[in-house]
C-alpha cells in the first residue's frame, strides 16, 4: 500500500503528510529539550558552588557552532538544488552536510575525552586542585600476612569470590598460598571450589552457615586497587568487595596529581588554603597566587571603584581566586597574569599530553582529600547537565546524519523515478537537522560562555 | 508546496546571507560573553536575546516558517506556550529556604 500524499499536498491541510508528521515530532522534541533546559535553570539557580563560566573549551565549541551553521546552510541548499533538479549540486551539498556532522562528532569526542582525563580534587578545606593523575589513583597495600575468605552456605550478597574480587588486584608476588592443613596451593577457580567445599562441609558438622578460609601467602604479596574497587581499608587491613580481608600494611594511599589549577573560591581565607602547604604547592606558588589575586582585585577596583561589589563579579572571582598553572615552577611562568588570557583562548591543560610536563606534581595525603572525581556528572550538577544535554544533542546529530546519509547514498532509485518525493524527504530531514542546529544555538552560550 | 522554481532560485542567495549572519552573531555572542556587564545576569540576558534572534532566523528562513500553512502554526502555538511554561517553572523556587543571590 502506498502512503498517500507523500508528494502532493493533502487538500484539507494543504501539506504533504510527512511535513505534518515532522512538525508534530519536532513539537515533542521541543518539550524533551525544554524539560532539560528547565532542569538547567533549576540546577543553576540552586547551585551551591561557583557555576563554571568559560570553563569548557570555547574554541572547540565555537568551531562546532560554525560547523553546524554551515551544515544548516548546506542542507537547505541541497533541498533547493533538488527542487531545481540540479542533481550534482544536491549530492555535493548533502555530502558536505554529512561530513559536517562527522566533524562535529569528532570534536565532541576530543572534548569529552579531555573531560574524562581531567580531575578535580576537593581538599578538606574546600580548595579544589585540578589536574591529571599520571599514575591513576590506587591504594597500595603490601607485606600481606594472611588472606581470610569467608564462604557462605546460603546465598548471600557478600560471599567469597577471590578469583573475581581479590586476585585482579595482585600487584607483586604470586597467588600461591599455604592452607590451614599445611598444603600449598595456587589460588584459582578450581582450588577455591575445592577449599570452599571442604570448609562448608566442616561448618555443616559444627552447625554453622559460614566458614572462614585462612590462607597464608608463600611469597611476599602486595595489592593495589582503585578506592572504588574495594570495600575499604585501614593501616593494617584491606577489605575486598567479596568480603575477603587481607592483613598487612598500607604502603601508600596518597594521590600524585599534576596540578594545573588551584580554585580557592570556596575557602574563607585563600592564603591559608591547604594547597600552599610545604609538601604541596608551597610558598613560591602562594606568592604567585597572591600577586595574581591582588593584581586582578586592584584592576577591578580601578575600573569600577565603589560601583561594583567585587564579591558579586563571577568573572573577577574566577580570575582572582582560581589560578591556572602553566609551568612547573611559578618563576618559569611569570605568575599567572598571562594565564587568564590563555584560558580565554581555550581551556588550558587540555590540549594533550605534551603540556603535562609543564605542571607541578604534588603528592596529596589521603587525609586531606574530601572528594575527587574526573570532570563527569559525578563532579557537580553543571557537568551532569552538560553531559545530559550535549549527549542527547550528540545523539540527535548522529541520528540526523544517518537519515541524511540514507537520502544521499541509498535513495538513488527515488532520485531517478520520483525526485519530487525525495525533495520532500530531504525537506523533512532538513527540518530535523535545523532543529538540531537550533538547540545548539542555545546550548553553546549556556554551557560554554555564560 | 508554493515553492516555485523562480522563488527557490531567489531564496538560494538568501540562505547564504542568513548563514553569514548566523556566523556573525555567533562571533558577537562569544565577544559579548567576555564583556563584564553590571551583573552576570545581564550577560545571560543579552546572550539569550542574541541566541533567540539566531534561533528565529533559523526557524523562519531555513525551516520556512515565514511562509507555512496555518495548521503548523497552530501546533507550534501549543508548543511555545508549554515550552515557556517549562522555562518559567523556576520562579516557584523563589519561596525556597535557600536564598538565591544571583549568578
Amino acid at each position: 500500500m502506498d502512503i498517500p500524499y507523500t508528494v502532493s499536498a493533502r487538500p484539507d491541510t494543504g501539506l504533504y503528510n510527512a511535513k505534518i508528521g515532522i512538525w508534530l515530532f519536532l513539537a515533542s522534541e521541543v518539550m524533551l529539550f525544554g524539560g532539560l533546559f528547565s532542569s538547567y535553570i533549576f540546577l543553576r539557580v540552586g547551585a551551591d558552588y561557583h557555576w563554571p563560566v568559560h570553563e569548557l573549551n570555547v574554541t572547540l565549541g565555537f568551531i562546532n557552532t560554525l560547523v553546524l551553521i554551515a551544515s544548516s546552510v548546506t542542507v537547505v541548499m541541497a533541498w533547493a538544488s533538488l527542487k531545481l533538479r540540479r542533481i550534482g549540486q544536491f549530492k555535493l551539498y548533502m555530502l558536505i552536510t554529512v561530513l559536517c556532522a562527522g566533524v562535529f562528532m569528532v570534536n565532541k569526542t576530543f572534548e569529552y575525552k579531555a573531560k574524562f582525563e581531567h580531575y578535580a580534587v576537593k581538599l578538606t578545606d574546600g580548595t579544589y586542585l585540578t589536574g591529571h593523575l599520571p599514575e591513576g589513583y590506587e591504594i597500595k597495600f603490601g607485606e600481606v600476612g594472611d588472606l581470610t575468605l569467608t564462604v557462605q552456605a546460603r546465598t548471600s550478597a557478600i560471599d567469597a569470590d577471590p578469583v573475581d574480587y581479590v586476585l585482579p588486584f595482585l600487584a607483586g608476588g604470586e597467588a600461591r598460598f599455604k592452607t590451614e592443613d599445611g598444603s600449598e596451593i595456587e589460588l584459582n577457580e578450581t582450588t577455591f571450589a575445592d577449599l570452599r567445599e571442604k570448609a562448608l562441609a566442616k561448618a555443616a558438622t559444627e552447625g554453622k552457615n559460614n566458614a572462614a578460609i585462612k590462607l597464608v601467602p608463600t611469597s611476599p604479596l602486595a595489592f593495589k586497587a582503585k578506592p572504588g574497587k574495594i570495600l575499604g581499608y585501614n593501616a593494617t587491613t584491606m577489605t575486598f568487595r567479596d568480603g575477603s580481608i587481607a592483613t598487612g600494611k598500607l604502603t601508600d594511599d596518597s594521590m600524585v596529581l599534576e596540578v594545573d589549577g588551584v580554585d580557592t573560591r570556596s575557602v574563607p581565607d585563600a592564603e591559608k588554603s591547604l594547597a600552599w602547604n610545604a609538601g604541596y604547592l608551597g610558598d613560591a606558588w602562594k606568592k604567585a597566587f597572591v600577586e595574581n589575586r591582588d593584581h586582578h582585585l586592584k584592576a577591578f577596583e580601578e575600573k569600577y571603584g565603589d560601583r561594583r561589589d567585587p564579591k558579586k563579579s563571577a568573572t573577577l572571582q574566577k580570575e582572582a581566586f582560581f589560578m591556572h598553572l602553566h609551568s612547573a615552577t611559578p618563576e618559569a611562568g611569570h605568575g599567572d597574569d598571562h594565564g587568564e588570557k590563555k584560558a580565554a583562548a581555550g581551556a588550558p591543560a587540555e590540549h594533550g599530553d605534551a603540556h603535562h610536563a609543564h605542571h607541578p606534581v604534588v603528592k596529596i595525603d589521603k587525609k586531606d582529600i574530601a572528594f575527587y572525581s574526573n570532570f563527569t556528572p559525578k563532579l557537580n550538577t553543571y557537568y551532569a547537565i552538560y553531559f545530559t544535554l550535549t549527549g542527547l544533542h550528540g545523539l540527535h546529530v548522529v541520528a540526523g546524519a544517518l537519515v541524511l546519509a540514507y537520502f544521499l547514498f541509498m535513495d538513488g532509485r527515488r532520485l531517478r523515478e520520483n525526485p519530487e518525493h525525495l525533495a520532500n524527504r530531504v525537506e523533512v530531514g532538513g527540518l530535523f537537522w535545523h532543529f538540531v542546529d537550533l538547540v545548539w544555538i542555545f546550548l553553546f552560550p549556556l554551557l560554554y560562555l555564560l | 508546496m508554493a515553492d516555485s522554481p523562480e522563488e527557490i532560485q531567489k531564496s538560494i542567495r538568501k540562505y547564504l546571507w542568513i548563514g553569514a549572519l548566523l556566523i556573525l552573531f555567533t562571533i558577537i555572542t562569544v565577544a559579548l560573553s567576555y564583556v563584564e556587564l553590571p551583573t552576570h545576569s545581564l550577560n545571560i540576558l543579552v546572550g539569550m536575546i542574541v541566541a533567540t534572534f539566531k534561533a528565529a532566523l533559523v526557524a523562519l528562513i531555513f525551516m520556512h516558517l515565514n511562509h507555512e500553512r496555518p495548521l503548523i502554526y497552530k501546533v507550534l502555538a501549543f508548543t511555545t506556550v508549554f515550552a515557556l511554561a517549562l522555562f518559567m517553572l523556576f520562579i516557584f523556587t523563589s519561596g525556597d529556604p535557600l536564598v538565591f543571590e544571583g549568578f
